[in-house]
């Protein structure tokens, strides 16, 4: 009987302990980053974790001062042509507004190197797979924000990237417009593209990347496929959310902390807490709180999420 | 190849902008014709002798002597003479401290008369006005009235020549009254005649003048606006996308380059069809200078543009930097006020501006027949500080990577 080999894809990027200052400020403190065909890495981090600088050694745009950038095996910030295989959407929308998506496009296939034959093709190629196709010949500044976002990945895909970097692609679009992005971002993974996601939105994050990483303090604190850290992190805890029908007074605030309930970022009258005892515990929640004054509008049960996650890594870091 | 395809990408990116930016596009193209039209109407006049100076008169004396006068000055094509109501110093005054007139004139006595008998009341904010005026007083007064003419002259010379005797004085009076029965032709006793330069209509001088100096003035500033196209690239983060790439900048300033040369040939085109059209300015018979100069102003504008745009952080200290620099260099070039009536030092200091340089070459083509040895040191100067702007921007460029 042989032994069937185990194929390892081989990663399109790989980052090793890099480090990088600003004079004598440490930004990047030996980040170490793979991705491979068709993966969804999600980069989290607060502002001022390092993102941006690690973007820019990957882009080849600051030389590490320790640790290397490989791009397909070659350095993006020596050999010029490593950038080939290395599209970018920045998080502003980096398109001439004047310009239809299709003449955008086009102008961007030829920066890129695409000879002039080959650019219809590969615009009509990038309109389909952003699904932009509709709003060709529209200009960049009459497209709503959803639209404008999905054009500005079809600039960055244009000239057929294996890695494309996602910064921000989700700020200031509605729900339906982030769905259309996130089925655009799925479309990408599945023919193979690579794509990093670097972003604030933790439920995108959790929505998309096969693999998430937290970058703080220019150090990668934590990195994995996201159930496995939720699992990993809180093992059979549930998170229970209490949205209140009122901001409490001091007392209720002080009784919601007594019952271990912290205020929630995302929405007002929101508090949560992890437990063991998911339901039969928001059952009795419920009756204390209501026993006390403060009326629940509503009390949800559910699994642990990214955010969670997110908070408690920031809780260890502060503790440390 | 591709290179080549890359930077026909970006003139093509920045010619669609531009074509969709109607605004944009009537200030490159359309304004300055129209201003080159302005300002060579403003100063062919200002040299020739199409000045008509507003003058307020009041008739003190109203003697039967200034009663001519004042008849012919109000009659004169060559002025525009006003009676002031009431006939008072102060209400000339008030006409000229308003505005209203150019200059002031108050006859206080009889020109017959010994003494002074004008008053011009100038406004020193018009400070030609007055000159022009008291030029034009005279020669009303030589044709309407040439006998106070001539018995001022005989007053002034009679300290020489001593007291008239009767039959003298009898004879003048003859004479005057010959010369007020019948007055001399306008010309009759002018000292010059007049001969005008290579038969080009009046003002060509000028108008050669001003089609350089609007040019330059032009070129520049659309190749400002053009250059900070840069500045928004950084900001919306199409810098970023393309330093990212494999190109990088350089393309993208040498296509913006290569548009900005062809924006500035087009707007040549237009203000020098303009001057050949309603000027007559020779243009199409100067072409094989005329090009080249034209070349070379257009890439000084655009380097120049680029260099400058490309050594700021930001689009507002671009915008302020370049509005400062563009004024500045029009002043103490000549693209507002004529080099001929700065003082010296100034326009030894005008030579460390293209548009002295450009202003020059023009005039010198268009006006004074120049051949090659007249303008290739205009060619060398424009043409280098244009390279060495956009020598610049792209250092700075590959620098700005980080």
């Amino acid at each position: 009987m042989t032994a069937t080999p185990i194929l390892t894809p081989t990663p399109i990027l790989t980052v090793a302990g890099v480090v990088h200052a600003y004079g004598d400020k440490p930004v990047l403190r030996g980040v170490d980053l793979t991705l491979t065909p068709g993966e969804i890495y999600a980069l989290l981090g607060p502002n001022g974790a390092g993102k941006t600088t690690l973007i820019k050694t990957i882009c080849g745009r600051l030389r590490p001062d320790a640790g290397t950038v490989a791009l397909k095996g070659q350095d993006p910030a020596r050999v010029p042509a490593a950038r080939a295989c290395l599209g970018l959407a920045p998080q502003e929308i980096a398109l001439y507004g004047h310009l239809t998506v299709a003449e955008n496009l086009a102008a961007f296939a030829s920066l890129a190197g695409i000879a002039a034959k080959a650019v219809p093709a590969a615009v009509e190629r990038a309109l389909t797979l952003t699904r932009t196709v509709d709003r060709a010949h529209v200009p960049i500044r009459h497209l709503s924000g959803g639209y404008q976002r999905r054009a500005n990945i079809a600039a960055a895909i244009v000239h057929q990237p294996s890695l494309l970097i996602l910064d921000e692609p989700t700020v200031g679009v509605d729900v339906d417009a982030r769905e259309a992005l996130d089925a655009v971002v799925r479309g990408l993974r599945d023919i193979g593209v690579a794509v990093l996601l670097v972003t604030h939105d933790l439920e995108q994050a959790g929505a998309l990347a096969d693999r998430v990483g937290f970058l703080r303090d220019g150090r990668m604190m934590l990195e994995g496929e996201p159930r496995a850290l939720i699992a990993e992190a809180f093992g059979v805890q549930m998170e229970v959310l209490v949205e209140l029908l009122a901001e409490p007074d001091a007392a209720g605030e002080l009784r919601l902390a007594a019952e271990g309930l912290v205020r929630a970022t995302r929405r007002a009258h929101l508090w949560t807490r992890l437990d063991v005892d998911g339901y039969a515990a928001a059952g009795r929640l419920d009756k204390r709180l209501r026993k006390a004054g403060l009326i629940p509008r509503e009390i949800r049960v559910r699994q642990p999420s990214l955010q969670n996650l997110f908070t408690l890594v920031a809780e260890r870091k502060q503790a440390a | 190849m591709i290179g080549l395809e890359m930077i026909l990408a970006m003139v093509r990116v920045m010619a669609l902008e531009l074509w969709r930016d109607r605004a944009a596009l009537v200030m490159t193209f359309l304004l300055p014709p129209l201003v080159f039209l302005i300002f060579s109407s403003v100063f062919a006049g200002a040299t020739g002798e199409d000045i008509k100076p507003k003058l307020a008169v009041a008739d003190l004396a109203q003697t039967e002597t200034t009663g001519r006068l004042l008849k012919a000055l109000l009659a004169s094509s060559e002025i525009r003479a006003e009676a002031v109501t009431p006939a008072t110093i102060a209400a000339v005054r008030a006409r000229v401290k308003s505005g209203q007139a150019d200059a002031g004139l108050v006859l206080r006595a009889d020109p017959a008369a010994a003494g002074r008998p004008f008053l011009i009341i100038a406004d020193p904010g018009r400070a030609v006005a007055a000159p022009l005026a008291q030029a034009r007083v005279q020669q009303a007064l030589v044709r309407a009235a040439p006998d106070a003419a001539l018995r001022r002259s005989v007053d002034q010379i009679r300290p020489a020549i001593g007291d008239l005797t009767a039959d003298q004085v009898d004879n003048l009076d003859m004479a005057a009254s010959i010369l007020r029965a019948k007055p001399p032709e306008a010309t009759a006793g002018d000292l010059f005649d007049r001969e005008d330069l290579l038969g080009a209509r009046k003002g060509g001088a000028v108008i050669a003048y001003y089609a350089g100096a609007v040019l330059i003035l032009f070129a520049l500033f659309s190749a400002m606006q053009g250059a900070l196209g840069l500045m928004d690239e950084r900001r919306s983060g199409v810098a970023d996308r393309l330093l990212s790439g494999v190109a990088g900048m350089g393309p993208v300033i040498t296509g913006k380059f290569v548009f900005l040369v062809g924006q500035g040939l087009v707007q040549a085109v237009m203000i020098f069809a303009t001057a050949q059209i309603v000027y007559g300015v020779a243009v199409v018979g100067h072409l094989g200078l005329w090009l080249p100069t034209t070349l070379a102003t257009a890439i000084c504008a655009a380097g120049l543009a680029l260099g400058l745009v490309s050594i700021c952080r930001t689009r507002e200290q671009a915008q302020m930097l370049s509005t400062f620099v563009i004024l500045i260099l029009a002043a103490i070039g000549g693209s507002m006020v004529p080099r001929f009536l700065m003082p010296a030092w100034l326009q030894t200091v005008g030579w460390f501006t293209p548009h002295a340089w450009v202003i020059d070459a023009y005039q010198g083509i268009l006006w004074r027949d120049a051949t090659l040895s007249g303008v290739y040191k205009a060619w060398g100067v424009l043409t280098a500080s244009g390279v060495v702007g956009l020598a610049l921007a792209q250092t700075l460029a590959r620098l700005s990577r980080r």
